[in-house]
């Protein structure tokens, strides 16, 4: 459905890619600087684009009385959210990873450091499409910007690791500690943050 | 004949404020419970309590298994339709009822024929450029996909003319003979037979 909706993955899209063009343009084309500042404003970017359809995951669905029918229906609720939350990735993250890729070379990233920037933002995105599930839960029925104003802070970790990982390949080190952080952060936030979903959806109906 | 589900002493208190107290009834296969009452009565949340959307703060929710005993937890088969209609703009008649059957699985016949017995000819055509009248209808087909033991329906005659109201009438009758019942809420008593409680505490 949210493929019918083609604002739902063009405009992170567009955003990142703006974002990524402006740096080269505001502050310099010189390859070695844009070069040191990549990993930071490719994850900085990725972030942000991923939170601005955050607030799409639960609020239609709220609106529209498909979200009573989900709780209700005999399916676990923690299954329905996973699956919302792996939708909302394939529509948002998944479209920022290839665009990564575009960016990489604007930013004069070297093909070494294309791996880890790409393991990294896979593991990123989606915890933060996770740790965005929350937000848009807490928030549905409520202004848009408060469920990313509830996340950035705990984005903090992700964006330390993701941006760690693409570093360390710049400058030929082990990147692979990294990654198996965010790896782990991942595997504890499917079953933790998806059941901390559901109990803020509830908090709704209350 | 047991009960399908039996509601005891239930009550809800929400920021010191009584939305409903001391509500009790048994739901029996195929008979129909009615619950009156104006704006802010508290229908909705007695729905939503019964269904373990909202925590109850007194009494007792008890569920038929399949072994003829009573359970705390639903254990059996609800169909709910709240306030909005549950019908995705961006899918089309057929698209929204194939969504709703998702978990159980129905044949695009049984999709068809509750889309025809409702008067919904346009199965292809988006939602969004239905009417509301019409949109009420697609819910309405969803009745019938399965045969539920228990629809909880919020408001089903509201903004409906004579001819939907008939339909649902004649629909509810229908599924009643087959042994399924019916919680409806509304602000006056409905053509159904069915018996009434009336929440008349102003929240």
């Amino acid at each position: 459905m949210a493929f019918r909706r083609s604002s739902t993955y063009i405009t992170p899209l567009i955003f990142f890619l703006i974002v990524i063009s402006f740096f080269p343009i505001a502050l310099s084309p010189d390859q070695d600087f844009l070069r040191s500042l990549a990993p930071g404003v490719i994850w900085i970017a990725a972030l942000l684009s991923s939170l601005l359809a955050i607030e799409t995951i639960f609020s239609e669905d709220f609106r529209d009385g498909t979200l009573d029918e989900f709780f209700i229906s005999n399916d676990p609720s923690f299954v329905l959210v996973f699956a919302k939350v792996l939708c909302h990735w394939l529509v948002t993250g998944f479209p920022i990873l290839l665009a990564s890729l575009i960016s990489s070379l604007i930013l004069y990233l070297p093909v070494s450091s294309l791996l880890p920037m790409i393991c990294s933002l896979i593991l990123g995105t989606f915890f933060m499409s996770l740790l965005g599930a929350i937000g848009a839960a807490l928030s549905l029925g409520k202004s848009a910007i408060l469920s990313a104003i509830i996340v950035l802070p705990f984005s903090i970790p992700t964006l330390l690791m993701g941006t760690a990982a693409v570093s360390s390949a710049i400058d030929y080190q082990d990147y692979s500690g990294f990654l198996l952080i965010m790896g782990a952060m991942l595997a504890i936030g499917v079953p933790g943050l998806c059941l901390l979903t559901v109990e803020a959806i509830l908090l709704n109906y209350e | 004949m047991l009960p399908n589900l039996k509601v005891e002493n239930l009550s809800s208190v929400r920021s010191e404020k009584v939305i409903f107290d001391n509500i009790n009834f048994d739901v029996m296969p195929g008979q129909n419970i009615e619950i009156i009452g104006s704006n802010g009565s508290g229908k909705t949340t007695l729905l939503r309590t019964i269904l373990g959307l909202i925590n109850q703060d007194k009494g007792q929710i008890l569920w038929l298994d399949d072994n003829d005993n009573y359970n705390k937890f639903r254990t059996f088969d609800c169909f709910y339709q709240g306030h909005s209609l549950g019908i995705k703009n961006l899918l089309s008649a057929q698209e929204n009822l194939r969504l709703s059957s998702y978990s159980f699985g129905v044949s695009e016949e049984k999709i068809l024929s509750s889309l025809n017995r409702v008067g919904i000819k346009s199965h292809s055509s988006f939602a969004s450029e239905m009417s509301v009248g019409q949109k009420k209808r697609i819910s309405i087909a969803r009745w019938l996909l399965k045969d539920f033991g228990i629809y909880f329906i919020d408001e089903p005659f509201s903004a409906l003319d004579d001819q939907a109201s008939s339909l649902i009438v004649e629909i509810i009758e229908e599924l009643n003979a087959k042994g399924a019942s019916f919680v409806i809420t509304g602000h006056r008593p409905s053509e159904i037979t069915s018996n009434q409680i009336t929440l008349d505490h102003e929240v």
